[in-house]
């Protein structure tokens, strides 16, 4: 489905990507973990062509999504309509919502249909109205984002982007921006997805979310993958030492949240 | 009849010019704000657009218009066009001016809002698959445009006074009107006293306008005035 090939990418001096190969298959629900700055996300806006890449390529559904190959060995970024319409078929859901504030929740989610497939008015209203009922919010459809809690508004988000009908939903730390209460509820959401078959790509930090349904985990640091597995394997038996350090740091973190001391 | 030094029949007598004179300074105006702004919103996103020779364009535009003097423009619009043997009468001279100067104008305000949208909302719109045409008038304008309410009121307002300085042109519009009246009769007191209320009043009904428009976008929203 997706399918990445030594992707490099540098900002400025900095090279975030350092020769990523990565391989989707249909169905597959792929959860990327590790420490902040490892590159996690921009692999992600890569693959939806929100960033360029510098090396290698990414091909999805066997096309490619960043160059393109011509005659005579060379390669040319490909065209702007492709992007669009690759962009079409992946759904994508930020770690600040983005919702369109001047929008309400079901707006937001009519305004894919509406304006990029150019779906009726009707048509759009009842596909947003479903989908606002599938993440439990249809009794909020008139409301305006900013009178939604972020659990919500990253819900309408993923309802926003499930309006596409995409083939694959790209997660960016959905969860990392919202107060500790409201993470179950949108976990909840893209938990149904992936046991509807929805293939998926999602970078977190919420370790008990990617052991639970991830089908393979993949740990990136410094710009590369060390290391790619099973949840058991990753979680239980961790091969490389940063693998085993990240994670270790991560669940010293997590009890400590989980048992705040009282002084 | 007497209203402390300022005659009050005799102000009833100017009137009819005087309110001929502000009738063409709104006519002016309106002009100016509709062709500014299109100018201004054409501008705006050469300026923050991805191809040089526009970015370029849009710069050398802006910092042409804003470094000259209004004054100089229109001269240079009257009488050297005129002189180069491009004939065109004042009202059309006091438009383009106008327009140009404000859309100078415009256009920095319409920039500074566009780029005050937060960048996940272009991208959100993106990863959608809207095109960068599509995004930005469905997406980062009607935001910006909240945004771009309250300098845009200021810039239309010194629009409006500025359509005082067509008056070199022989535009007759509010105070020229009032000058020539001046002229014929010498009593400066009652006729820049009324045209200057006049000018108050527009102003006064353009700020009102302003805050009407401020206000339906709040209550449209549910957002009590802070900023996403």
């Amino acid at each position: 489905m997706i399918k990445a090939q030594d992707v490099n990418k540098t900002f400025g001096q900095l090279q975030v990507l350092k020769g990523v190969s990565l391989d989707i298959q249909l169905g597959e629900v792929v959860v990327i973990i590790g420490p902040s700055g490892s590159g996690k996300s921009t692999l992600l806006r890569c693959i939806n062509h929100l960033e360029s890449i510098d090396i290698g390529n990414i091909f999805f559904d066997g096309q490619s999504v960043a160059f393109q190959e011509i005659p005579g060995g060379n390669r040319i970024p490909v065209k702007r309509k492709d992007i669009y319409n690759l962009r079409r078929q992946i759904g994508m859901v930020f770690q600040r919502f983005n919702l369109f504030p001047h929008m309400t929740a079901l707006s937001n989610v009519m305004e894919g249909p509406l304006t990029v497939l150019g779906v009726t008015k009707g048509e759009a209203r009842r596909l947003a109205e479903s989908l606002l009922a599938k993440v439990g919010l249809a009794n909020k459809a008139n409301s305006y984002p900013s009178q939604l809690s972020g659990g919500q508004q990253q819900r309408v988000a993923i309802a926003r982007a499930l309006a596409m009908n995409p083939k694959v939903m790209l997660f960016d730390e959905p969860t990392s921006a919202l107060d500790p209460e409201l993470v179950g509820e949108v976990l909840n959401v893209i938990k149904d997805l992936a046991s509807e078959g929805m293939t998926m790509l999602v970078v977190t930090h919420e370790m008990g979310f990617a052991r639970e349904v991830a089908d393979r985990v993949v740990f990136m640091d410094e710009g590369m993958i060390i290391e790619t597995g099973t949840p058991e394997q990753i979680f239980s038996s961790p091969k490389h030492p940063r693998t085993r350090e990240f994670l270790s740091n991560v669940i010293r973190n997590y009890d400590n949240h989980s048992f705040p001391q009282v002084v | 009849m007497h209203l402390g030094p300022l005659d009050i029949d005799f102000i009833l007598t100017i009137l009819p010019n005087l309110l001929m004179g502000a009738l063409m300074t709104i006519k002016l105006t309106f002009f100016a704000i509709v062709f500014g702004t299109i100018i201004g919103l054409f501008v705006a996103l050469a300026k923050i657009s991805s191809i040089k020779v526009l970015r370029w364009a849009g710069g050398i535009y802006t910092w042409v218009i804003r470094g000259i003097p209004l004054l100089l423009q229109l001269m240079f619009l009257y009488y050297g066009l005129a002189f180069a043997g491009i004939l065109l009468d004042e009202f059309t001279v006091a438009i383009i001016g106008l327009s140009v100067c404000g859309g100078a104008y415009i256009a920095e305000i319409i920039r500074a809002g566009i780029l005050s949208i937060d960048k996940g909302q272009m991208e959100a719109a993106m990863s959608l698959g809207m095109s960068y045409t599509q995004a930005m008038r469905r997406v980062i304008l009607p935001q910006a445009y909240r945004r771009l309410l309250p300098p845009m009121g200021n810039e239309f307002i010194t629009l409006m006074k500025d359509s005082a300085l067509v008056s070199v042109i022989c535009m007759t519009e509010l105070l020229r009107a009032a000058t020539l009246l001046q002229n014929a009769t010498f009593r400066p007191i009652e006729i820049f006293v009324t045209a200057g209320l006049m000018y108050l009043i527009l102003t006064t009904f353009f700020t009102a306008i302003f805050n009407r428009l401020e206000k339906g976008w709040q209550f449209q929203t549910g957002n009590k005035g802070e900023l996403h």
